[in-house]
């Protein structure tokens, strides 16, 4: 990977960690079997859904209690050791890759769910809940948890939380941030803090918003408390399709324009959706150069209204083929073609890069062009798979990382292509995050007065720098490196 | 009207360096809200426009010291608005001072609030350097969450030059519907029908009176509508009683009395909060006026009136009010912008 980033991330005790005494202090707080030493026990561990980076920590720590990943936090600050937390280890971004130097943090099995509250539509949970299984949970009293990242059967609430989770349906209900009411979390001098709180806006700056997406950089959520929303008495499934690529983003722009929000707007473009029926046979347009999948929800009135406009406008809009789901396995189906989207990519190539940049609707035409244009310059093919609803792309770059350098080829494709989500008034992540994998990037959106800014804010939290060292922000000296390679 | 950030920038380079507090004001609409402070008169209100709207995009990016009725009148053209109903104080609130002072309307439960639409904003730190966060794209996680970071400070953090919101389109039908409601029943009524999947977009109680309102398509609103039952308010009247509602209009705390703002879950029982004036946001913010001397009502903001140099906002963990005053450091370093607003010690 990029050399910037095998650099070691030396923690700022300068190499003067008493690994035993650390060690054997940690298995007093933990029981039998909850630290992880040996390479085995923590191969499982090594990387998160960014598998190109890999890392072993020095140790490995799965606490069941808060009390226990207080007097972690309190561990690690005494001695200096830098702390990776992770969740289920699903993120894109390279975000919880262990620190070689460091003690992985597994929250996973904090795993309650403390308390349903299903007249006032909220969740108590312990980071460690997976995010479908609150939705399960939940299912009994009508309601659901909205953000639903595709990782959501293995996902946590509390890696959400770091990553600002979203999915496909948080073009109408909104991100993690927007589902959230409070977090507990401690900090890395092991002190318990509570932000946010039972009502809707608390006083003060907005620290709970603060702490949503900050990639485990700021403190460790040990408790989320979460809004459900109510199950939608009808929920309509359509798929229209299209011969351009630029037609089908034409017709996302207008529709939203017009003032309809769908519950969930998605495009794939053609080598997606040939990827996908091939392995799923769901019955997608193989000739469509690109597809369209919408939902609608609400009331029966309200969806009826609904469909006859968004109809209309896919229509207007060129669309050839429309499909309406007549009942919920068909609706199931249409999803399921998107949903496996991915691992339908990976059968076609040995490997794929998913990017995650964000750019306006309206150059979603000139953007699917000029990836196309950057395929072809790099000899990589591009499978294109989004939230057109709100301009998040995931462009899947297939390469072969068994052939010499194809590897590099890849990810200086998705280099560019983030680079020119910026160009377009966008940005380089959506909903990943940032990460190891996006430091590059970072000084290519923000300036450095911005940069510094993060940095203070950063230490104003974590002065030692010891909670995800590394990730997420870059330091001065690795801005200033990464300005004098792109200019020399 | 037109883009002073230049003379802004040098004007806080210039207390940075002489350590002059400065005390920001937009529109001069929200002097009564935070607590009394003083400082050299920092002022937002020509630094104003429309700095781009795309309809289309769904956003609009406006600089700080746009009036919210400027922006209402240009949504409304292009039939849009500001999903988060923010109260525009006679036409002469800002929309900086909106995002810094978290002003959000009738629709909060349903629709969000400041936070879920601001999108990005310059803000300008206690350095003066004049800085850009998120951005105009609907989904961003690069960098710290700066701008959300912004609502509800008050201006502490950094001078807001700028803001892009996500606007949504205006509702195609809606109407009021009006229940005659003890503050009991309608606390019942309030929790029982926000579990429904019904176009609700305002709950609130007043004078024995639980007003609900429902917006959207006119088939949904139309079939709500009929679940329901109440009675069904007059649009004029409709109207009045939700510009009141977002304006805090009902409730204006005369020089001897003070307005108290309770924030919690919405099943919290009445007595909770005894001699409630007004539900709002369907049970989770409630409003009590009392005489000024009153001594202060434990959980509940001294929203306005009575002693400003108090903790207006009350007390937080020694903790967390430690790692609010680094925050601060780390933007203001020499304490400069709107000292003391949030708090004495900030």
């Amino acid at each position: 990977m990029n050399s910037l980033l095998n650099a070691p991330n030396k923690p700022p005790h300068e190499g003067v960690i008493d690994v035993s005494t650390f060690v054997s202090a940690l298995q007093k707080i933990l029981p039998v079997g909850a630290v992880i030493l040996s390479k085995e026990g923590q191969r499982p561990f090594e990387c998160d859904g960014l598998t190109v980076y890999q890392q072993l920590p020095l140790v490995t720590a799965m606490p069941e209690t808060v009390d226990q990943v207080q007097a972690i936090l309190r561990l690690s600050h005494l001695h200096g050791v830098p702390l990776v937390p992770r969740g289920a280890g699903t993120g894109l971004c390279a975000g919880a890759m262990p620190h070689a130097e460091g003690l992985l943090l597994v929250l996973t099995k904090l795993n309650q769910i403390v308390h349903v509250n299903h007249k006032t539509c909220t969740a108590t949970v312990q980071p460690g809940v997976r995010n479908l299984a609150l939705t399960e949970a939940v299912a009994p009293f009508g309601l659901y948890y909205a953000p639903d990242p595709s990782s959501q059967i293995a996902c946590t609430i509390g890696g959400n939380v770091a990553e600002n989770s979203g999915g496909v349906h948080c073009l109408k209900y909104g991100l993690t941030v927007n589902n959230l009411l409070q977090v507990t979390m401690v900090t890395i001098e092991g002190e318990i803090m509570t932000l946010g709180g039972a009502g809707l806006d608390e006083p003060g700056m907005d620290l709970l918003s603060l702490m949503v997406g900050s990639e485990g950089l700021l403190g460790v959520v040990v408790e989320a408390k979460v809004k459900l929303l109510p199950r939608a008495p009808r929920v309509q499934v359509l798929v229209a399709a299209y011969d351009t690529v630029t037609a089908a983003g034409d017709a996302v722009a207008a529709l939203i324009g017009q003032g309809i929000i769908p519950a969930g707007l998605e495009m794939m473009d053609h080598l997606a959706i040939s990827a996908a029926e091939d392995f799923v046979k769901v019955g997608y347009p193989t000739d469509a150069q690109a597809l369209l999948i919408c939902e609608l929800d609400g009331t029966d009135a309200e969806v009826e209204e609904q469909l006859l406009l968004v109809c209309e406008c896919f229509k207007q809009h060129g669309a050839h083929h429309i499909r309406i789901a007549k009942d919920a396995a068909e609706a199931a189906a249409l999803w399921q073609g998107r949903k496996a989207a991915f691992p339908a990519v990976g059968r076609i190539s040995p490997d794929y890069y998913c990017m995650d940049g964000t750019i306006p609707r309206s150059q979603v035409g000139y953007v699917l062009t000029r990836i196309s244009e950057l395929s072809q310059f790099y000899g990589l093919r591009v499978a294109n798979v989004f939230h057109a609803g709100d301009g998040n792309l995931h462009p899947l770059i297939l390469f072969d990382a068994s052939i010499d350098g194809e590897l590099e080829q890849a990810e200086l494709l998705g280099g560019d292509i983030l680079t020119l989500c910026v160009d377009v008034g966008g940005t380089i992540t959506g909903e990943h995050g940032v990460g190891l994998e996006k430091m590059p990037q970072m000084p290519y959106q923000f300036g450095d007065a911005e940069l510094a800014q993060f940095r203070r804010l950063k230490a104003a939290f974590d002065s030692e720098e010891l909670l995800n060292p590394g990730k997420g922000i870059p330091t001065l000296k690795y801005c200033q490196e990464y300005r004098s390679l792109q200019h020399g | 009207m037109g883009d002073l950030t230049v003379q802004l920038e040098q004007q806080i380079q210039h207390a940075y360096a002489t350590k002059t507090p400065l005390k920001i004001r937009g529109g001069n609409t929200k002097a009564s809200l935070g607590r009394e402070t003083s400082g050299e008169a920092m002022d937002m209100a020509d630094h104003s426009g429309v700095i781009s709207y795309s309809a289309t995009e769904l956003v609009v990016r406006a600089r700080a010291g746009t009036k919210i009725s400027l922006l209402n009148d240009l949504l409304a053209e292009q039939h849009q608005r500001l999903p988060f109903e923010p109260p525009s104080f006679a036409g002469e609130a800002t929309i900086g001072g909106t995002v810094a002072a978290n002003q959000t309307g009738a629709s909060r439960p349903w629709f969000g609030g400041v936070k879920d639409s601001l999108l990005g904003l310059g803000l300008i730190n206690g350095y003066g350097e004049v800085m850009q966060f998120g951005g105009q794209v609907m989904k961003n996680v690069a960098g710290f969450d700066v701008t959300r970071l912004q609502c509800g400070a008050m201006g502490s953090l950094g001078l807001i030059t700028d803001v892009s919101i996500k606007v949504l389109p205006e509702f195609k039908a809606g109407h009021t519907l009006t229940f005659d409601m003890t503050i009991e029943a309608a606390l019942e009524a309030m929790l029982k029908w926000a579990n429904l999947s019904l176009p609700i977009t305002g709950m609130s109680h007043f004078k024995g009176l639980l007003y609900v309102r429902l917006q959207g398509g006119a088939g949904g609103v139309a079939s709500a509508s009929t679940f329901l039952g109440g009675e069904k308010l007059a649009s004029k009247a409709a109207e009045i009683f939700w510009q009141a509602i977002r304006e805090g209009s009902f409730l204006q705390p005369r020089h001897d009395q003070t307005l108290w703002r309770w924030s919690g879950a919405s099943d919290t029982l009445a007595n909770t909060v005894p001699n409630t004036s007004l539900i709002n946001w369907a049970g989770a913010e409630r409003w009590v006026l009392t005489e000024a001397l009153d001594t202060p009502l434990e959980g509940l903001v001294q929203y306005q009136g009575g002693d400003r140099l108090a903790e207006v906002y009350g007390a937080i963990s020694a903790p967390q009010q430690a790692l609010q005053q680094r925050i601060k450091h780390a933007f203001d370093p020499h304490g400069i912008l709107n000292a003391g607003r949030l708090y004495a010690w900030m």
